[in-house]
């Protein structure tokens, strides 16, 4: 009777310990498994900001790129307004068992780049493609990260050769497939509709104008116009903002230059001009955008009357 | 014999419970030891991966309109600019610990940016220094532009 008793307690302690041992190992086994997700997550986020370097338009009209994970991906775009402000960058992975889409790795912060894309992109295959912003000297290259298809319609020449130049696959020009986002020019039948409103001295219609877009109006200049189409509105904004601030800034070295260029009597009369403009643009948003490229083309005429140019 | 049968029990009992405290400890052993070396790997791939940064961002930074000569030239930058960026402050503005410039014949320094972080590394490639002396006329010297990272 006693015996019985006493194997059965061995049985039953080694049963309890050895479960635990077991729900232990898995639960460890888990937490490194989510661990390591979250490393791996973290790294590709940085390793997008590092592969937006060479990506960067430079002195080329624009750069193309892609990027292919093995499993589908989602790229989270957040921004940050305030002075410089920046983009943070993160990434996750779906998983094959357990919650589809865990929490993302650690966000990258990038403050000298300007990334323009979905709050959420989410794929296996994403384009990157970058065009020089100029404002109304060069202020940075914008890069625009999309993973969706879109559809061009109605497109004017010189965006189409544009588009075509880079080979960006995932815009369609005519002839739109059931999942592209149609985006026309001129017209106003489509997901997204763009308007060109320049005159005068321009290469396009489409060099300024406005993006209309889940019921919100979008201003732009020269290829802010992708950003409006490709980002998210409120991605667009704060890049928008933090570039006006950039410029202000730019515009502040500038004026600075002037200065020691008039040293040397390699004069430039464009420092008032420069002042007045950097100040306007340090606190500038999208609603400002149309005005102060008025004034930038001012600028943009004396500096190319100039004898010693500012740039 | 009552007495035999329950020391036989305890010592059994008391060999099991020193075999999982033992079966425990190794598991937290080898548990310490992944730990151990998997953040061995994080350190290796953020230093790798700041170099890479620091690498890939010295021509993005000398082509940037706040350093560089015109927006035609690559690794050409303005002495002018950089007389004006090392006396302004753009703190908070770049992803590297140092930007330093450098003029190799005249022996003449800009520092542009110091986050004052200790361990670093720096790296470095030759560019033009000019100087805008009339409209035509450039003066250029060959310099360096050097990009520093936080070193592990």
């Amino acid at each position: 009777m006693n015996k019985r008793g006493e194997f059965n307690f061995s049985l039953i302690f080694a049963l309890v310990a050895g479960a635990a041992i077991l729900v232990l190992a898995i639960y460890g086994a888990m937490k490194v498994s989510d661990t390591q997700r979250y490393q791996t997550d973290s790294e590709i986020a940085k390793k997008i900001a590092i592969l937006t370097d060479p990506l960067q338009a430079g002195f080329a009209e624009g750069k193309k790129g892609e990027i292919t994970f093995t499993a589908d991906t989602r790229i989270n775009n957040y921004c940050l307004d305030g002075q410089f402000g920046a983009n943070e960058i993160s990434v996750s992975t779906r998983a094959e068992i357990g919650d589809e889409w865990k929490d993302s790795g650690a966000a990258t912060t990038i403050r000298s780049k300007y990334i323009f894309s979905g709050m959420r992109e989410t794929g296996k295959k994403f384009t990157i493609f970058s065009k020089q912003f100029y404002f109304p000297y060069k202020v940075s290259d914008l890069i625009f990260l999309i993973s969706g298809k879109y559809c061009f319609v109605d497109t004017p020449k010189e965006i189409e050769s544009e588009i075509s130049g880079m080979n960006i696959q995932n815009i369609e020009m005519g002839n739109c497939s059931s999942d592209s986002v149609r985006v026309c020019f001129g017209s106003s039948n489509c997901n997204i509709n763009v308007r060109g409103t320049c005159t005068g001295s321009c290469n396009t219609a489409y060099d300024e104008g406005y993006v209309l877009k889940n019921g919100k109006k979008l201003d732009y200049t020269g290829s802010l116009m992708y950003g409006a189409i490709f980002s998210d509105t409120g991605i667009y904004e704060c890049n928008v903002k933090r570039l006006m601030y950039r410029s202000g800034r730019i515009a502040d070295v500038f004026s600075k230059k002037t200065d020691l260029m008039n040293s040397r009597s390699c004069n430039t009369n464009l420092k008032g001009d420069l002042v007045v403009f950097g100040g306007m643009a340090l606190n500038a948003s999208m609603d400002n955008l149309m005005q102060l490229n008025q004034i930038a083309k001012l600028i943009e005429n004396k500096n190319q009357q100039e004898l010693c140019r500012a740039w | 014999m009552v007495n035999s049968l329950k020391n036989g029990a305890q010592m059994k009992i008391q060999q099991m419970a020193f075999m999982i405290v033992a079966v425990l400890i190794f598991f937290v052993l080898v548990g310490l030891a992944f730990i151990g070396w998997q953040f061995i790997g994080i350190k290796d791939n953020f230093n790798n991966l700041q170099k890479e940064q620091a690498i890939a961002s010295i021509r993005t930074i000398s082509d940037m309109p706040e350093f560089n000569c015109d927006s035609r030239r690559s690794l050409c930058v303005d002495e002018d600019k950089l007389i004006v960026m090392a006396n302004s402050s753009y703190s908070g503005f770049w992803n590297v610990a140092s930007i330093r410039a450098y003029k190799i014949l005249e022996k003449k320094s800009y520092l542009v940016y110091d986050s004052k972080q200790k361990n670093r590394k720096e790296f470095s490639t030759y560019v033009l220094i000019c100087k805008k002396i009339t409209g035509n006329y450039e003066k250029c010297d060959i310099g360096k532009l050097s990009v520093g990272v936080v070193d592990g």
